[in-house]
């Protein structure tokens, strides 16, 4: 069987933790390299799994046997890294949002073709069998034509520093958050979004010193007339089950399909937490993501979600941010 | 006692009748509908007369309080007959299909001394009540996320007649309005509202954003023509709560029956909850109090004059695209 070399370039998200888990339980997958710059998050961990730490990524991408890399940085720098990786002829799943810019996007998208190598964005949701199983009933034509969407990434507040530092995230709750279900807004439509309406705001810090949007509302009108309304905010609190939910609801012509990606769970009542807590029994979307990038890579079949879908989701949440500023719809330029 | 008259003998015709006819500070006197056998159905069953004329019940019964269960594009017609008989009135929601028309309304009733109630129930549900109450608690004017819904099967299957939005004001300004005026009543004055909307025979789907001056931003849908039961959801979020409920998860007994079940024959769903005094009752013994006492409601009808405004500039932005500035009084700019 023909293995597939894996790097991971910075661990800056935290997926990139449950990342490494689910490829080391692939026996098809080496993980070979791990590139961070900050050690004390990594070298330890690398040396346990007996994987190279480097803290420079350029020294991860000379290795030639490496075949592909995920790139786990801050959204700042992932653009850098993907044309670094491309030129280094590594084949890239790149943590969401893809870009801070179409520009930017675009440069990562022809820079892979450029190459011959493939650009996957990171989007799970696309791998959650219920989002799997909706999509197959909206394709049986079980609820017709889409009229509308109504979705929720609602979220905690993220851990790691840098979500809440403009200057490395490109913005808040409202690019962390709506890329997910705006990708699968985009894969149910197979419409591009003509027009952005978005409100965001900060509220949900109770010590009221945050600055960066953690609150908002994007709405968005497809070419074809299709309309959704997503809300992106973190505002799960401590107190909340779970970090958070992905809900989609579509209405068609001829019916509803409502999918609560996260509700196959048990309610756990523990007396040391002091609260109840939702736990998760449903397949691993992460494993399954990375199965088929993998797989695609392998078999030398195009990965499933595109740098061009990840560009059609961050160009959203980008725009929301113009539309907030300009306080007004605005139309996306293509 | 209070003597009340009931006009319409429809769904909400019927809870009106039964609420009064359970209360002791009222007495049902009379029922009318221009469907005879409607009104006779609820007359026999409530013991009471029953008349196909309002005109003639109002004359010959002299009622104190008068309910007005009729189809939205007679509301206004028979608020201002009941007025003219000196009668205090509670109409149901939604006061008119225009603002201008539900102005006309109240300053009709104001010209005729008589009270002026709207049946806005929601602020009578506890849920809906408590909710309030732990928002207003929990530091609600920093500002949140809310969300509502309300989704059912077209009443148009059962009345014709709220298919046509020139007489219902369709989904919006008939259904989402409970959630237009439990969001003003909750959250105060909104800034702006930006709205979708979707109408064909069989179905009728809105979603409408309002932004208020707070950074609080209520997310509202309205479904005629679910394929599924009737149902509500809400979920507020602040920064330092969530609540969350809605039916039928909030219910507490389920009565199964191997027959399929339905809305009661010939009627349009209306939410039930089980509590010796229902949201209905609580609403119009409320109204009653008032009457009594001269107090103001929890709901006044400038309330439900600013709820058909807020209705009026959804359905303004759904049809237009462009998000609809709404200014202090709630008026469209």
């Amino acid at each position: 069987m023909r293995r597939l070399n894996v790097g991971m370039l910075s661990f800056a998200h935290a997926h990139a933790y449950d990342y490494l888990a689910c490829l080391q339980q692939m026996p098809e997958v080496t993980v070979g390299g791990i590139a961070d710059p900050v050690p004390e998050r990594t070298e330890e961990l690398a040396m346990r799994h007996a994987i190279p730490y480097y803290s420079d990524y350029r020294e991860l991408l000379a290795d030639a046997s490496i075949d592909a890399v995920i790139i786990c940085s801050e959204n700042v720098h992932h653009a850098e890294h993907t044309l670094a990786a491309s030129e280094a002829g590594k084949h890239v799943l790149c943590e969401k949002p893809l870009g801070l810019s179409a520009g930017e996007m675009e440069r990562m998208i022809a820079g892979c073709e450029a190459k011959g190598v493939q650009l996957m964005t990171a989007f799970p949701c696309r791998f959650l069998t219920p989002v799997v199983r909706a999509k197959e009933a909206f394709d049986r034509g079980e609820i017709g034509e889409i009229i509308a969407f109504k979705g929720t990434n609602r979220g905690s507040f993220p851990g790691p520093a840098w979500f809440a530092e403009p200057s490395l995230s490109g913005g808040g709750a409202v690019l962390d958050h709506t890329v997910h279900v705006m990708d699968l807004m985009n894969w149910f439509t197979g419409s591009p979004v003509e027009q952005v309406y978005a409100y965001a705001g900060t509220l949900f810090d109770p010590e009221h010193k945050r600055t960066i949007d953690d609150s908002g509302m994007v709405h968005v009108t497809f070419a074809n007339g299709v309309f959704g309304v997503l809300d992106p905010s973190w505002s799960r609190n401590p107190g909340f089950p779970t970090w958070g939910d992905v809900t989609l609801q579509i209405i068609g012509t001829e019916g509803v399909i409502s999918i609560d990606a996260f509700n196959q769970k048990n309610n756990v009542y523990g007396r040391a937490s002091g609260k109840g807590s939702w736990s998760f029994w449903g397949d691993d979307m992460n494993g399954l993501m990375l199965q088929a990038f993998v797989q695609a890579l392998l078999e030398g079949t195009p990965v499933p979600v595109t740098g061009l879908d990840g560009l059609r989701s961050a160009e959203v949440a980008l725009n929301a941010y113009r539309s907030v500023q300009e306080g007004q719809p605005v139309k996306l330029h293509r | 006692m209070i003597k009340t008259a009931v006009i319409g003998c429809g769904g909400m015709g019927n809870i009106h009748a039964d609420r009064y006819m359970s209360m002791p500070e009222a007495q049902l006197i009379a029922v009318c509908d221009i469907n005879g056998e409607a009104a006779e159905r609820l007359g026999l069953l409530a013991g009471v007369k029953y008349y196909l004329s309002a005109q003639e019940m109002l004359e010959r019964e002299k009622p104190e309080v008068v309910s007005i269960a009729v189809p939205t594009y007679l509301h206004v017609p028979m608020v201002r007959l009941a007025a003219d008989y000196g009668a205090h009135v509670i109409c149901e929601k939604p006061l008119a299909l225009t603002s201008a028309e539900a102005e006309e309304a109240v300053r009709y009733c104001n010209g005729k001394g008589v009270r002026l109630f709207v049946g806005h129930v929601v602020r009578f549900f506890p849920a809906y009540s408590q909710l309030a109450e732990g928002i207003r608690q929990h530091g609600g004017g920093r500002g949140g996320i809310y969300h509502a819904k309300r989704a059912g099967s077209h009443p148009g299957q059962v009345q014709e007649w709220f298919r046509d939005p020139a007489l219902s004001g369709g989904v919006i300004v008939d259904l989402m309005i409970h959630d237009i005026d439990y969001i003003r009543g909750t959250f105060g004055e909104a800034e702006e509202v930006y709205a979708f909307e979707h109408r064909t025979e069989t179905m009728n789907y809105a979603s409408a954003t309002f932004r208020f001056g707070n950074g609080t931003l209520a997310q509202l849908e309205a479904f005629w023509g679910y394929p599924g039961a009737f149902h509500t959801a809400f979920e507020y979020a602040g920064a330092d709560v969530i609540i969350s409920g809605g039916t039928p998860d909030g219910e507490s007994v389920h009565v199964r029956r191997a027959a399929a079940s339905g809305s009661a024959p010939g009627f349009v769903e209306t939410p039930a909850s089980v509590l010796l005094k229902d949201p209905y009752y609580e609403e119009l013994e409320h109204f009653l109090r008032c009457i009594a006492s001269g107090a103001e409601p929890k709901v006044t009808a400038e309330d439900a004059v600013q709820a058909v405004r807020w209705a009026e500039a959804a359905v303004s932005s759904g049809a237009t695209g462009l998000p609809v500035k709404l200014d202090a009084k709630g008026g469209i700019l």
